[in-house]
């Protein structure tokens, strides 16, 4: 049985800060990020932030999952942004071509405040 | 001091003890009508070491030191004795390990775990690719192949030599026709690195699809058979890695 992802949420004004801190893996991680970001998604809640840092383990049904809520999200009329992805993230973000997809960023208040400016896109 | 061991479900075990070796404990252990769960925990990284513990069926392997987190993450994700599936081990060479396992994904966790212990004195990046690879690969093979059913088997087989590290993966599947995978990644356009998800959706297929494509980036070959239920992936060395 392998370890539960966490994930710790915080708001920032309209916008959701969520830590995910463990395996982003297949039948792991990948499922409790989906209910997650349903649930917020249910809410209202769509401008969300996913802080990477504590992600010990990303695999192919990881990234899966965070393109696929990046769509549910966008559909939505928001959008999701990354936050300190570790190096192996980003390689891994790098040679799968999602770097044109995700706006990423190195601190919080820049993730946070982008939301002010960026202008909807389509999906 | 363990008795029959019906009253543990987990042993955590050090290698170096003073007047017997882990080994020989574990041996003894195993005997045990009821086997608890068995966590090698040393500071001796020998791969022969390694793969005596492989071969003796612990059940996981930590490294020491090792900070008290990468314990509690082992424990919490050891299950119980009774649902600990066996790994066959077919030759525990350092030159070439052979495995024959269940299709679970708990024990995909553990075999990565060994394999990625025996190449521990690799270059952090080149160890993280081809954990990364290996993994894409196994819990593909798990997945596709054996439909995460404990009574098919998946045969893994690593060897390395002075130049390079070559895995096999065999899977009890019937195989995939390269043609008609519109729903992975290594399909999409160039400017369109989602364009399979649709596909995907289509089909009723969870969100994925990123694996061969992550894995051909991550290795240097990536041989299948003609019936593609047998992958090889090749990782080159430099010479002193």
């Amino acid at each position: 049985m392998a370890t539960r992802m966490q994930v710790i949420e915080r708001r920032i004004g309209d916008v959701t800060v969520l830590q995910l801190i463990g395996r982003l893996e297949l039948e792991t991680g990948d499922l409790i990020l989906r209910d997650t970001i349903n649930h917020l998604v249910e809410e209202g809640q769509v401008k969300l932030v996913l802080d990477m840092k504590d992600v010990t383990r990303l695999d192919s049904a990881g990234i899966g999952m965070l393109v696929s809520k990046y769509l549910t999200v966008r559909r939505a009329g928001g959008t999701i942004k990354l936050l300190h992805p570790t190096e192996r993230t980003d390689h891994l973000m790098d040679i799968t071509k999602l770097t044109t997809v995700f706006q990423v960023f190195d601190d919080e208040a820049s993730a946070v405040k982008s939301f002010d400016t960026a202008p909807a896109q389509g999906v | 001091m363990l008795g029959d061991g019906s009253g543990f479900d987990l042993v955590l075990l050090d290698i170096g003890l003073p007047s017997m070796s882990g080994l020989d404990v574990l041996a003894c252990i195993r005997n045990m009508a009821s086997p608890p769960l068995v966590i090698v925990m040393t500071a001796d990284d020998t791969s022969a070491t390694l793969l005596e513990a492989v071969r003796r069926q612990a059940y996981r392997y930590i490294r020491k030191p090792f900070p008290p987190s990468a314990a509690v993450e082992v424990v919490s994700e050891a299950g119980t004795p009774a649902s600990a599936l066996s790994i066959e081990v077919v030759s525990a060479r350092p030159e070439w390990l052979e495995l024959v396992a269940p299709c679970t994904l708990e024990v995909a966790d553990r075999i990565q775990s060994f394999v990625l212990h025996l190449e521990a004195n690799l270059p952090e990046a080149v160890r993280e690719a081809v954990a990364s690879a290996f993994r894409e690969l196994l819990t593909n093979a798990i997945e596709w192949g054996g439909k995460f059913d404990p009574n098919r088997k998946v045969r893994i087989s690593c060897v390395r030599t002075k130049r390079l590290l070559l895995y096999r993966i065999a899977d009890p599947g019937e195989g995939f026709d390269i043609d008609k995978l519109r729903h992975a990644a290594i399909t999409n356009p160039d400017d369109d690195p989602m364009a399979h998800l649709q596909v995907r959706e289509e089909q009723g297929l969870r969100p994925g699809g990123f694996g061969l494509a992550m894995t051909r980036s991550l290795v240097d070959d990536l041989i299948y058979n003609e019936a593609r239920n047998e992958v090889i992936l090749i990782k080159y060395l430099d010479e002193g890695e």
